[in-house]
């Protein structure tokens, strides 16, 4: 939408929002719940807002919930200091959490479902969240934290409209963000502040696409050499930094995928091992013919089992070249010998890895080139991220096999045309009718290669667009807007949320991460 | 160190000097023993900050302060207000602030204050600012008899006795909150169209024979003895010094923005100047490149030695247009930074050129040290400011 006509209908969307109080009018909320009912009445949040667990089986052993706690009245106290009194008013004292199960282990397909309900009266007032796993507690506390607002007024936490019931949980189980630390290495404090920002919508995987053609940042153990291919000396992540990372995202919710691409978007392992690539003028794909070559994938696949818990692992497979195969001799002959050609040579690298990565324990993810060039040799259980455009998913789900969504046209944040209205509309079930065959889809993700970001500009890159797909990826089909104009006060609102949490989302008017055009409101930029 | 800010600026110094060894998992100190003494060259090495044509939030003013510690600049220099939007609390004149954005882009007593005794503990002093009498028609929303009329709404209506209570309320109130010795009063811009066209201002003026411009320094002037009543050091923008300087009170300083060569004569007259010239040290002018930001000399231009101590020192300033809190961090850094050694390193110490080979690897270094802590610190070798990588690439080039 051109940034004119944008600025016009954030206006008009401000206009109308609801006076304090009043029922009605637009719930700010993102992503919107499955199901949210309020009244009319101001409650004010204490300062020191009490955590209970009454009644709960659940221990909390890693402190999971209550370090979850602590960040969200953090949150919402957004460094306001409120010294603001009390006296005469209605106090939300605290919130008590009733998780049903003790298991505190985060793995894919985790119960994510919660309810929220903050009464208008009570006697002290007590927001209840119930829900079956921990995670869901973290989710709906993420909810709790978006109804509180500062009143400048009283100098307090404010709460509109309860009596509040929410009943959420997600659309999908996977709701995933790529980030690309080969094209422009990302401190870990960057992944660190990436991982928090996630949770705010809602994500709960993500994808690290840890090594490329340019650089191999990663310490292997086994292979200690590959990280010679890192682009310096301390542009570099130690097994103990991804350990970290990985225990960070898990604390909160996030799973974390590990992706080693094979055999192409490789030349960086040869920095270390020459002998992985098929010559030193032809660098990529890694050398099918050699031995060496699976004994290392098999070396960095034993290592991140120790590392990466989530049950997949990505083995990539996607844009293969495969001239240095025929124009190197050695292994033109070996070719010949096996009887293959380029396209058995590149099949035959892909489920050889598979099988490596399964002895691991894993189940694995392959970009589409795989399934489009040979789909039914590959291993059964493989999941099919689509990325190079719309009309995958629904063959991909015809075979029988699980999909990811991740069309470029709509859901790479690196293109900066994609619009944030694209990313809304963009829906995973496209032409999937077959209620079995939905099943099959598990979700979506937006992916942020890192060519033409680092440091400097990947979050106002990734949000607010990103968001826009955490809702299309969350809420209920029915409740998602079906004309993007009815969400994008909403969506203004979550942006200007995102900017008072330090996060450094961008305008929505105009392409990706476009710098605000003129002075104004937050919520009309 | 004399003070704990000398100690302050030591351990930042010291946590340079650390590397993490990706071999032995330490963090080690290489080349020692090492000898370091050390001290500003200015006292006065600022950074501007405008969250009036943006509100940035509290915690993203947090972050521009941390960043700042980690290059030793020592003012923050807060625009609070200006045209387009009046974000802060006034006890005084409460209604002051209904001028902000929204309801939600707002600044309380308590937020200012937390912003001050946060950036003291690193050893930086907040310096408000109260841009009077233009950029101010911000205040009218509150109290629309602040306009000359409500068609006509800049600048603050020198006629009436109440623009004058407000500026007292507002600066009694400030007082509270900002213990820096330096105030600044703005003064810059000023179009005094409307004192012409609204009768009872004009009425106000021919009563009194003064011409626009002489209303114009009568109300700089005033607003600058009620200041120095509250024991405040005025700054104002060089516009004053430019139309009246030799009115100005002897203790004012004088705010250079315009252009190169303004502190010669500043200091000439004998009064204390801060350089800002928009030509190379406006952060908001993304066509300035790393060397310009660092070749620029505060002393250019003045050999007397007791005129160069008026020099306090200077200020890079990002102004709001088009920067919030999506992009402010990466437009102010690392420009910023290529300031902050052209103020605090002494001139020997500074390289006059040749800058690719002595300065250029240095200031990588430190940008991608800005990015390991967490500071959205830009590409240093775009021409353009806050524009991405060109493409894939190690930090330490690009």
């Amino acid at each position: 939408m051109a940034p004119a006509l944008m600025r016009l209908v954030l206006a008009l969307a401000v206009v109308s929002c609801c006076a304090a109080g009043q029922p009605g009018g637009r719930v700010d909320l993102w992503p919107m719940p499955a199901s949210v009912t309020r009244g009319a009445r101001t409650l004010y949040v204490a300062r020191d807002l009490r955590l209970s667990t009454a009644g709960t089986g659940y221990k909390d052993g890693k402190a999971i919930l209550a370090d979850a706690f602590r960040r969200m009245v953090a949150v919402i106290q957004l460094d306001h200091a409120i010294n603001g009194s009390y006296h005469g008013l209605p106090v939300l004292a605290g919130v008590n959490v009733a998780v049903r199960s003790p298991d505190d282990e985060l793995k894919f397909g985790v119960d994510e479902s919660y309810k929220l309900t903050v009464p208008a009266t009570g006697n002290p007032i007590y927001a209840r969240i119930e829900a079956q796993t921990v995670f869901g507690a973290l989710h709906a506390l993420e909810t709790f934290s978006q109804l509180c607002y500062f009143d400048f007024v009283l100098g307090v936490t404010g709460l509109h409209w309860a009596p509040w019931t929410i009943v959420d949980k997600p659309r999908f189980p996977y709701r995933g963000l790529l980030i690309d630390t080969a094209r422009h290495y990302l401190p870990v404090p960057v992944i660190i502040s990436v991982i928090d920002s996630m949770v705010y919508s809602k994500l709960n995987v993500l994808h690290w696409h840890i090594v490329d053609e340019q650089s191999f940042p990663l310490e292997i153990p086994s292979y200690p050499k590959l990280s010679n291919g890192a682009y310096s000396y301390s542009e570099k992540y130690t097994i103990n930094d991804a350990i970290h990372i990985v225990q960070y995202a898990e604390k909160r919710g996030v799973n974390v995928l590990a992706e080693i691409d094979v055999p192409g978007h490789a030349g960086s392992w040869g920095v270390g091992y020459p002998s992985l690539w098929p010559s030193a003028t032809c660098q990529q794909p890694l050398d099918v013919s050699n031995d060496f070559t699976f004994k290392v994938i098999d070396g960095i696949l034993s290592d991140f089992s120790k590392v990466f818990k989530f049950k997949f692992v990505h083995l990539g497979g996607d844009e293969v070249d495969t001239s240095c195969w025929t124009t190197t001799p050695r292994i033109k002959s070996w070719l010949v010998q096996h009887g293959m050609n380029e396209s058995d040579a590149y099949r035959y690298f892909v489920l050889k890895a598979q099988k490596i990565a399964i002895s691991h324990g894993y189940e694995i993810i392959n970009w589409e080139e795989t399934f489009n060039n040979f789909g039914d040799k590959l291993d059964r259980k493989t999941v099919v991220h689509n990325w190079l455009g719309g009309g995958v998913a629904e063959k991909v789900v015809s075979a029988g096999l699980r999909c990811i969504v991740s069309n470029q046209d709509k859901w790479y944040l690196d293109h900066l045309d994609a619009t944030w209205e694209g990313f809304y509309m963009n829906e995973p079930l496209t032409n999937i009718y077959n209620p079995e065959q939905q099943k099959l889809i598990l979700g979506g993700e937006v992916c942020m290669w890192g060519e033409h970001i680092d440091a400097s500009d990947i979050q106002q890159t990734i949000w607010p667009r990103a968001a826009a797909a955490a809702e299309r990826l969350w809420t209920p089909v029915e409740k998602l807007a079906k004309d993007t104009t009815a969400v994008t006060a909403r969506l203004a609102h979550f942006r200007c949320l995102l900017n008072e949490r330090g996060v450094a989302a961008a305008p929505l008017a105009g392409y990706g991460r476009t710098a605000p055009s003129e002075p104004g409101s937050c919520v009309r930029q | 160190a004399n003070t704990i800010y000398g100690a302050i600026r030591g351990l930042e110094t010291f946590s340079q000097l650390c590397v993490f060894n990706y071999d032995t998992k330490n963090v080690e100190v290489r080349y020692a023993p090492w000898y370091i003494q050390d001290e500003p060259r200015f006292a006065f090495r600022g950074l501007m900050l405008d969250t009036s044509r943006h509100y940035l939030p509290v915690d993203v003013i947090k972050q521009v302060i941390d960043s700042m510690s980690f290059s030793k600049l020592n003012v923050l220099h807060w625009h609070i207000i200006d045209e387009q939007s009046f974000p802060l609390e006034i006890p005084s004149y409460p209604n002051l602030w209904k001028g902000s954005y929204s309801k939600s882009e707002r600044y309380t007593v308590e937020d200012a204050r937390y912003i001050v005794s946060y950036a003291k503990k690193r050893g930086i002093h907040v310096m408000a600012e109260i841009d009077v009498p233009g950029h101010a028609e911000s205040w009218g929303n509150g109290y629309p008899k602040l306009w000359p009329s409500l068609s006509c709404t800049e600048p603050l209506d020198v006629s009436s006795n109440f623009t004058f209570e407000v500026i007292t309320g507002i600066l009694s109130d400030m007082r509270k909150i900002f213990p820096f010795g330096l105030f600044h009063l703005g003064g810059d811009e000023v179009y005094t169209g409307c004192w012409n066209l609204t009768p009872h201002v004009k009425q106000w003026l021919d009563e009194r024979n003064m011409t626009t411009k002489d209303a114009y320094k009568y109300f700089v002037l005033k607003a600058q003895e009620i200041a120095i009543d509250l024991n405040w050091i005025p700054v104002n923008w060089e516009e004053t010094f430019n139309s009246f300087g030799g009115s100005l009170n002897p203790r004012t300083v004088v705010h250079n923005w315009l252009g190169p060569g303004v502190c010669p004569k500043v200091v000439a007259k004998g009064l204390r100047c801060i350089m800002s010239n928009q030509g190379v040290w406006y952060l908001d002018h993304l066509d300035v490149p790393w060397e310009q930001v660092y070749t620029a000399e505060p002393l250019a231009g003045i050999d007397d030695t007791a005129q160069q101590k008026l020099v306090l020192g200077g200020e890079v300033c990002m102004w709001g247009e088009t920067a919030d809190t999506s992009d402010v961090q990466q437009t102010i850094w690392p420009r910023a930074a290529a300031a902050a050694e052209r103020m605090w390193s002494q001139l020997e110490a500074i390289s006059a050129q040749d800058l690719e080979t002595t300065v250029l690897a240095r200031l990588h270094y430190f940008r991608c040290l800005l990015n390991h802590r967490g500071i959205a610190a830009a590409p240093v070798t775009n021409f353009y400011a806050r524009r991405p990588p060109i493409g894939p690439g190690s930090c330490f080039v690009q």
